[in-house]
């Protein structure tokens, strides 16, 4: 017994210590170390923009809408129309999908792209960087060019968009109907982009009225977002005889009221296709959609096919045209019958023609809507390859010395979100670019979190919130009233709650709460480990309903 | 003294621990029910729910998470009661060495029940037998006027500052958990005063100021730290001490009480029945003492010598009180109502066996194993077991040590 080790009648009893226990830093018997982060949402990272939705809801649930909003904005510039059109991949992908019903995050998004629309007209609201000087030709004012050009302005440079048609807009103005994306939406997004001082010009085009070296010559670097408005061929005989969807769109855009004939046709399982359909209805026509394959590989928004369903759009699937002729002032299409073969490359099954099961159709008139190719006619030769596509770094969207594409223009046809997500992208890589920097593509995105993963025992099961809809007799009449109305306030912050929070810190305290060592305290909003204390036990990250602790061997 | 005024009540076992709960002042019930153990806390739950008692009541989801939070409470000062039965005491075991190596003086009653399996939930003493090197101070009792009284002491018992030791008040399970007798019980104040406050050692903090020995977060200590083999060995020669010290306290109360009451029960450790003379005897625990009382009476009305020792505190074991009790006798029954698997004879034929190693007069003694799964043993089975006793002292040959009672051989 060394003279400071006491015998047992010396000592106090039951091994009480005389000092607190914050004397022991019991932190170094930890092996594993917990960490606090931000994982990758299924939403966000089925999001073409990465929109970060966990903190977007996190600022909704602590009543900062204005800052949930700005959330948006740093991926997406135009929520008030995403919110609207977006085929929202992100509430398909929505871990909720398998507890009970996905987020309505279509509903949130548009109502902060409104709650933020009144004031983005107003002065100030853009922080725009110090001016560069430097100076950036938009070609195309369609998503993808308004996207790149709010950043790149954003930055400081000065943006001129060139567009060929009287308004900008692309398909925002020209395809999309007022009853999806009410047109003064799209005018307030405009008008806003005008007030922080991009210069739009309208009427131009590339090309014709303006040549394309001068372009480059006199701007410090290019985007070609041009889009793909090139009707696609259906290659039959008697193509003349049909009418182009995105055509009839862009007339019915500008006012047009009145349907082709009686009885129409359109050729097509897009989301033009279907546009078209529902409009010859809301104009009075019997309208068919023929779509060579089923339902189920319609490419079109699922939500779109049915509610054309139920204006009574008829559907005649497993059925391709392969010759139209014109017979007593009437198309007739000669059809044949399909059967689904093996799945192509996209996953759908291709279509395979059954000999001998031709069949005649008669209509008034037959729209075309199978897809659209980009129109590269206008652009220099050395900038395409071959087969007529421009050439371009897919990850850098760089074409040549100071020139650079994003859009449908280099993707084919895709949704707005793609666009708005290549627009912001691209300016990136011009803003690295003006600077003299090695142009980066973005790092991908990690894994998003899994399901399995999340604490589900933590959260209760509640209905997604009811969107209210026109119903089809009154959007019948009503042509350009918008059939999706918005939700209130009082449901946004409903669905906020409802939100899983996947891999995002909801700062709901329970790994404070649960810490048998108390080391894990809220301090301002934020969750603290005191890691002289952490002994890694690691009940946090378990009892973490977000997922959004993680343990990690310390020292790593 | 003046003899108190005492109300007759008619209770069960479990009913009277709940009464002496209700009168002892205790802050915190936590419990989880067992049969046969129930009763005590449902019947203290309607105290509770009648605004009787402000005793804390905390229902928890395991015997093991009760006795924690009886622990917990005890630690920063408060009186704190449970009881428990069979697999919940079996759950309980890691808390029970938790608890006494604390030194908390939690009191737990034990309504005594076999353990599984098979299953049985009726009387025998396996349970807190289980139990018996865990810590604890254990006193088994005779009858539910014993019951009553012995969980009033047990308090005092515990919170002495030479013991701090927590205790089990063992009562047979059916046999007295659910039979109704006569009980007298003292007024509400008396036993209040009785009890008193609980009193806490005083100690000196790492700031240099005397303080209580609680958790509090004004005198900050840590209790339960990690001692290692460096010290580890000294605070169980510590527990070993307090137990020593149990025997006078567990003396001292009962003298105590049975002034005030007029109640005893021999000297508290042991109660010795016609044993002056006696040339055989029966060792048991328990309510089998009341039993064998009446067949000794008997025999007693034949002219036979007999005799009984019931050893009431099992931990401590009253060697010093064995030995004397026992010096006498030519030959000696110990009862066992659990087994000892593998060992030479039950816990309590071990015990005495081994106290009468050091016996000036070395009697014969043998073991009853008896009683397992509720099994009824009746007044004809002790007779013949003092039938065996005096043919052991006839042939001077003990043939079998180690012997069953009723069981279908």
């Amino acid at each position: 017994m060394t003279q400071k080790e006491k015998s047992w009648k010396e000592i106090p009893i039951a091994g009480v210590c005389w000092k607190p226990s914050t004397q022991y830093p019991t932190g170094d018997w930890r092996t594993l170390k917990p960490l606090w982060v931000e994982l990758v949402s299924p939403c966000t990272f089925n999001c073409p923009a990465w929109n970060n939705i966990p903190r977007c809801f996190k600022n909704i649930r602590d009543g900062k809408l204005a800052e949930a909003a700005e959330v948006f904005l740093e991926t997406n510039p135009f929520p008030s129309i995403t919110g609207r059109v977006c085929p929202h991949l992100c509430e398909q992908h929505c871990n909720r999908n398998e507890y009970d019903e996905a987020i309505s995050i279509r509903s949130i998004e548009c109502f902060l792209g409104e709650l933020v629309l009144e004031k983005k007209t107003g002065s100030e609201f853009y922080s725009v960087s110090p001016e560069t000087e430097k100076k950036i030709a938009v070609v195309g004012a369609g998503p993808a060019g308004l996207s790149a050009a709010c950043y790149l302005r954003k930055a400081g440079h000065k943006v001129a968009v060139f567009e060929k048609e009287e308004k900008p807009g692309g398909t925002l103005t020209y395809g999309i109907p007022a009853y999806r994306l009410p047109k003064q939406i799209v005018d307030k997004e405009i008008a806003a982009l005008t007030k922080m001082g991009v210069e739009i010009k309208t009427s131009i085009t590339v090309g014709v009225d303006i040549k394309f070296d001068h372009i480059q010559k006199e701007f410090d670097a290019v985007l070609l977002a041009t889009g793909a408005l090139k009707e696609r061929d259906i290659r039959i005989p008697g193509e003349e005889l049909l009418m182009s969807g995105l055509d009839f769109l862009k007339k019915v855009n500008e006012g047009l009221r009145e349907a082709p004939g009686k009885d129409v046709a359109v050729i097509g399982g897009g989301n033009v296709a279907v546009d078209v359909a529902r409009i010859l209805k809301r104009l009075g026509a019997i309208s068919t959609i023929l779509y060579r394959r089923t339902e189920k590989e319609m490419p079109a928004v699922s939500e779109e096919i049915d509610k054309a369903k139920e204006d009574g759009v008829k559907f005649n699937f497993l059925t391709q045209p392969v010759e139209a002729s014109k017979k007593n002032g009437k198309i007739v299409l000669k059809c044949i019958r399909i059967r689904l073969g093996e799945p192509d490359a996209t996953g759908r099954r291709r279509p395979v023609p059954i000999e001998g099961s031709e069949f005649t159709l008669e209509f008034d008139a037959v729209i075309k809507a199978v897809g659209e190719i980009p129109d590269t006619t206008w652009i220099p030769k050395e900038f395409l390859n071959e087969k007529g596509w421009i050439k371009v770094d897919r990850s850098t969207y760089l074409v040549a010395e100071n020139v650079f594409a994003a859009g449908d223009l280099t993707s084919g046809p895709a949704t707005v979100i793609e666009a708005i997500a290549a627009g912001r992208k691209a300016a990136k890589s011009i803003n690295q670019y003006l600077k003299g920097e090695e142009i980066k593509p973005e790092t991908p995105l990690e894994e998003p979190v899994k399901f399995e993963e999340m604490n589900i025992a933590y959260y209760e099961t509640a209905e997604r919130v009811k969107t209210p809809e026109l119903p089809p007799q009154d959007r019948m009449k009503m042509f350009d009233a918008e059939e999706v109305l918005g939700i209130s306030l009082g449901d946004v912050k409903k669905e906020a709650e409802r939100c899983f929070s996947c891999g995002y810190c909801r700062v709901c305290e329970l790994c404070s709460i649960f810490c048998p060592d108390s080391a894990v305290r809220l301090n301002n909003d934020e969750i603290e480990c005191n890691y002289d204390f952490c002994k890694g036990c690691g009940i946090c990250a378990n009892e973490c309903p977000c997922r959004a602790v993680i343990m990690q061997m310390d020292g790593e | 003294m003046k003899a108190l005024k005492q109300k007759m009540l008619a209770l069960n076992g479990d009913e009277a621990v709940a009464y002496a709960i209700k009168q002892s002042d205790v802050d915190i019930v936590a419990a989880y029910p067992i049969t046969p153990q129930t009763i005590i806390v449902e019947k203290f739950s309607e105290y509770v729910a009648n605004g009787e008692v402000e005793t804390e009541f905390v229902c928890t989801e395991s015997e093991h998470s009760a006795l924690t939070a009886c622990l917990t409470a005890s630690l920063v000062g408060a009186r704190a009661f449970t009881a428990s039965a069979s697999a919940g005491l079996a759950l309980m075991h890691e808390m029970l060495f938790v608890t006494s190596g604390c030194r908390a003086p939690v009191v737990m009653a034990i309504a005594n029940r076999a353990l599984s399996a098979p299953l049985n939930i009726h009387g025998d003493q396996s349970d807190t037998m289980a139990q018996r090197d865990s810590g604890w101070i254990q006193i088994y009792v005779e009858n539910a006027q014993e019951v009553y009284d012995s969980v009033i002491q047990a308090f005092r018992i515990a919170e002495n500052l030479e013991v701090l030791l927590p205790a089990m008040v063992c009562l047979d399970g059916f046999t007295l958990s659910h039979t109704l007798e006569n009980v007298n019980v003292l007024p509400d104040e008396v036993v209040k005063k009785f009890v008193g406050t609980r009193q806490l050692p005083k100690v000196l903090t790492h700031e240099g100021k005397t303080a209580a020995f609680k958790l509090d977060p004004e005198n900050p200590m840590t209790m339960g730290p990690i001692a290692l083999p460096n010290y580890y060995f000294e605070f169980k020669r510590q527990q070993e001490e307090a137990m020593r010290n149990a025997l006078d306290v567990i003396k001292q109360m009962h003298d105590e009480y049975a002034e005030m009451s007029g109640r005893s029960y021999g000297n508290g450790l042991v109660e010795k029945y016609h044993l002056e003379d006696a040339e055989i005897a029966i060792v048991c625990l328990g309510s089998t003492a009341g039993t064998v009382k009446t067949v000794v009476d008997e025999l007693r009305a034949e002219k036979i010598k007999a005799g009984l020792l019931r050893i009431r505190a099992f931990r401590p074991i009253p060697v010093k009180e064995i030995i004397e009790a026992l010096e006498n006798v030519k030959a000696v029954a110990v009862m066992d109502r659990a087994m000892s698997f593998g060992g030479n004879g039950g816990p309590v034929y071990n015990e005495v066996r081994h106290a009468l190693y050091d016996s000036p007069t070395h009697p014969y003694i043998v073991n009853y194993i008896y009683g397992l799964g509720g099994r009824d043993t009746n007044s004809s089975q002790i007779h013949d077991i003092y039938k065996d006793l005096q043919e052991i002292i006839q042939t001077q040959h003990v043939e079998e040590p180690i012997k069953y009672v009723g069981l279908r051989e």
